[in-house]
């Protein structure tokens, strides 16, 4: 599962990066495979609480015997439903299929009454917000691009003076997300305004040594100075979406398994046992091998696909992606890295910043997320049946 | 495999319209050659040159085809879909009408164009060649503004447009003038007839350049 998600989701993070030309494919590789595990680690675990316990409500766990067969069948049914939709090409999210695999054993093992429809809405109502949050943000984020930077008569001489306000900004929201609610962020123990103002003054101060090694590595009579500034800057941003996806994208492996985990371990489902560390680990390395060793094809096709993306676009889809997923996070809503990045680009489409973006792609997207859910709870609950006969 | 993601992103049509232009730009060579040669009399690859604009015509055609048949319903562009389509066909017509003047002229080879409109029709064949030139540095450009947005830019193009309404305006007195010459001479109607539809087909090529330019310049508005 975790291998899955690595080999398809990959693309969503490094896309814009290779596209633009930013870094090489080998490079992505190489740090979407560490930076996943980091995200996973250090920011995952609230997600993976969702799904392991936000919408299959905590009662019909509290049955061991059922609740293994479920996690299992859960699991088996997202890894089976993904991999025949890798197979067939089709444009599934792994966050959609899991939470539809949870839904279908929920629904077997207890009726749907089991089902927590509150939570559940929430989380069906981010995969429509995410998308729409990501395209305001990468909207307004190119637009102030063009605003201070590309209309102005020395663009590259803009570029640098802004780029530690681009760069800060990047930072700034990734600081914070590892202060707050992080396993990290509990042993520091801040409150809410320090780390604020903790993320605001190391955001400033990174935002500026970015603009001094900037000034160290570009010359200023490059011929496209400023592209060459934003390409530099859109390596940093690509780590941000790759450590984001590692936060949320862990836990659509890591959900059920953990329930298994601490069913084997302590034989009963607690309602706040937390997911143990290596499990995240094992989840975020999971989903390293997958990029190793399926994430060069897929960023192949994207290298060749996508050439209409310069680095000033690319850093506003990244930029857009990375906050949308990282906030929702946060929050503990699994949203798919897809969607961010679907709504980044149309963001910036809608500012006319691309020369050409198909936009009747996310019609089709929407009847995949109508059909994703379903059809990982009805395999769910075949599985989940076939399971309790042998078991 | 099949990524979402992926499919958003289209080949840029603007690819196209710059392939097309730079077409039309060589096409444009050969025209002049094809004229040069006919003028002169003594020239016998008329006929080479004229199977040359051809083949570019028919290669630039294929572009033109590719760019519509590639834009899905839902692209998100820059500029407005029918725009740029309204742009494509006024460049298109730059060539067309070049390969119409050619086939003009090979209805009717044998007298030639009289010895004293010789000069007056390589002016206008140079008048009309030249904004040519500029068209396909006008695209260019265009793409350019249409990645920075910057004003300065957009001053560029539109500084390139109106140079090309100036060489249209330049083409037409001289075609006037040709016209003019043409009907105080006492010669052969049929001569004055070919004559007088040759000077207008080739100052018809000029007044697609100009119509390209302002689409362009319609593409630009904010």
């Amino acid at each position: 599962m975790a291998w899955n998600i690595g080999a398809n989701d990959v693309a969503n993070s490094m896309a814009s990066a290779v596209g633009a030309k930013a870094i090489t494919i080998r490079q992505a590789v190489f740090i979407a495979g560490i930076l996943n595990v980091c995200g996973a680690v250090f920011i995952g675990s609230h997600v993976t609480n969702t799904i392991r316990k936000g919408i299959v409500s905590t009662e019909i766990l509290a049955d061991p015997h059922l609740a293994l067969i479920g996690a299992l069948s859960a699991l088996l049914a997202a890894a089976l439903w993904v991999s025949f939709a890798t197979w067939k090409s089709l444009p599934v999210s792994t966050t959609h299929s899991i939470v539809g695999a949870m839904i279908g054993f929920g629904i077997m093992a207890g009726g749907f009454s089991v089902i927590n429809w509150g939570k559940l809405a929430a989380v069906v109502t981010s995969w429509v917000i995410s998308p729409v949050f990501s395209l305001i943000i990468s909207f307004l984020m190119f637009k102030v691009i063009v605003r201070l930077v590309l209309s102005k008569k020395d663009r590259f001489i803009m570029a640098l003076k802004s780029s530690p306000f681009f760069i800060g900004l990047a930072f700034f929201v990734v600081i914070l997300s590892f202060l707050f609610k992080t396993p990290l962020g509990k042993k520091l123990s801040v409150s809410t305004p320090e780390a604020l103002i903790i993320a605001l003054f190391s955001a400033v101060l990174l935002g500026f040594s970015g603009k001094m090694l900037l000034k160290l590595f570009i010359k200023g009579d490059m011929p496209n100075g400023t592209e060459e500034i934003f390409r530099r800057i859109q390596i940093g941003t690509s780590c941000y979406v790759a450590l984001a996806q590692g936060a949320n994208d862990v836990a659509n492996a890591i959900g059920p398994l953990a329930v298994i985990y601490f069913l084997v371990k302590t034989g009963s489902v607690g309602a706040k046992v937390p997911v143990p560390f290596f499990l995240l680990l094992f989840g975020g390395v999971g989903i390293a091998c997958g990029i190793s060793m399926a994430g060069y094809r897929v960023m192949d096709t994207i290298g060749k696909r996508i050439t209409t993306l310069t680095n000033t676009r690319g850093f506003c889809v990244d930029f857009a992606a990375a906050t949308t997923v990282l906030i929702a996070s946060k929050m503990g809503l699994p949203v798919s890295t897809t969607h961010a990045a679907v709504g980044g680009v149309m963001g910036v489409g809608i500012a006319r910043g691309i020369e050409a973006v198909n936009f009747s792609i996310v019609f089709k997207i929407m009847l995949y997320w109508v059909l994703t859910v379903p059809a990982a709870a009805i395999t769910s609950m075949i599985i989940f049946k076939i399971l309790q006969l042998i078991i | 495999m099949r990524l979402p993601f992926l499919s958003m992103f289209i080949t840029s049509p603007f690819d196209g319209i710059q392939e097309h232009a730079e077409k039309v730009k060589e096409c444009s060579w050969a025209f002049q050659q094809a004229m040069e040669c006919h003028v002169s009399q003594r020239c016998k690859a008329f006929e080479e040159f004229r199977d040359e604009v051809d083949t570019l015509e028919s290669q630039a055609d294929a572009i033109k085809r590719r760019i519509r048949g590639h834009l899905p319903k839902g692209t998100m562009m820059p500029v407005d879909k029918f725009q740029l389509f309204r742009y494509l066909r006024e460049q298109d017509q730059v060539l067309d009408s070049m390969e119409d003047v050619l086939d003009w002229l090979s209805y009717r080879q044998e007298p030639g164009i009289r010895k004293e409109l010789e000069k007056d029709f390589l002016l206008l064949v140079d008048a009309v060649v030249n904004p040519i030139e500029e068209m396909t540095e006008m695209v260019t450009e265009a793409r350019k503004y249409f990645k920075n947005f910057s004003e300065k830019q957009r001053n560029l193009v539109k500084d390139i447009i109106r140079e090309l309404r100036r060489c249209e305006h330049e083409a037409d007195k001289l075609e006037d003038n040709i016209k003019q010459k043409v009907f105080n001479m006492e010669i052969n109607p049929v001569t004055v007839f070919h004559t007088i539809r040759l000077a207008e087909f080739i100052g018809s090529i000029a007044d697609h350049v100009e119509n390209a330019g302002d689409m362009m310049r319609a593409m630009l508005s904010k």
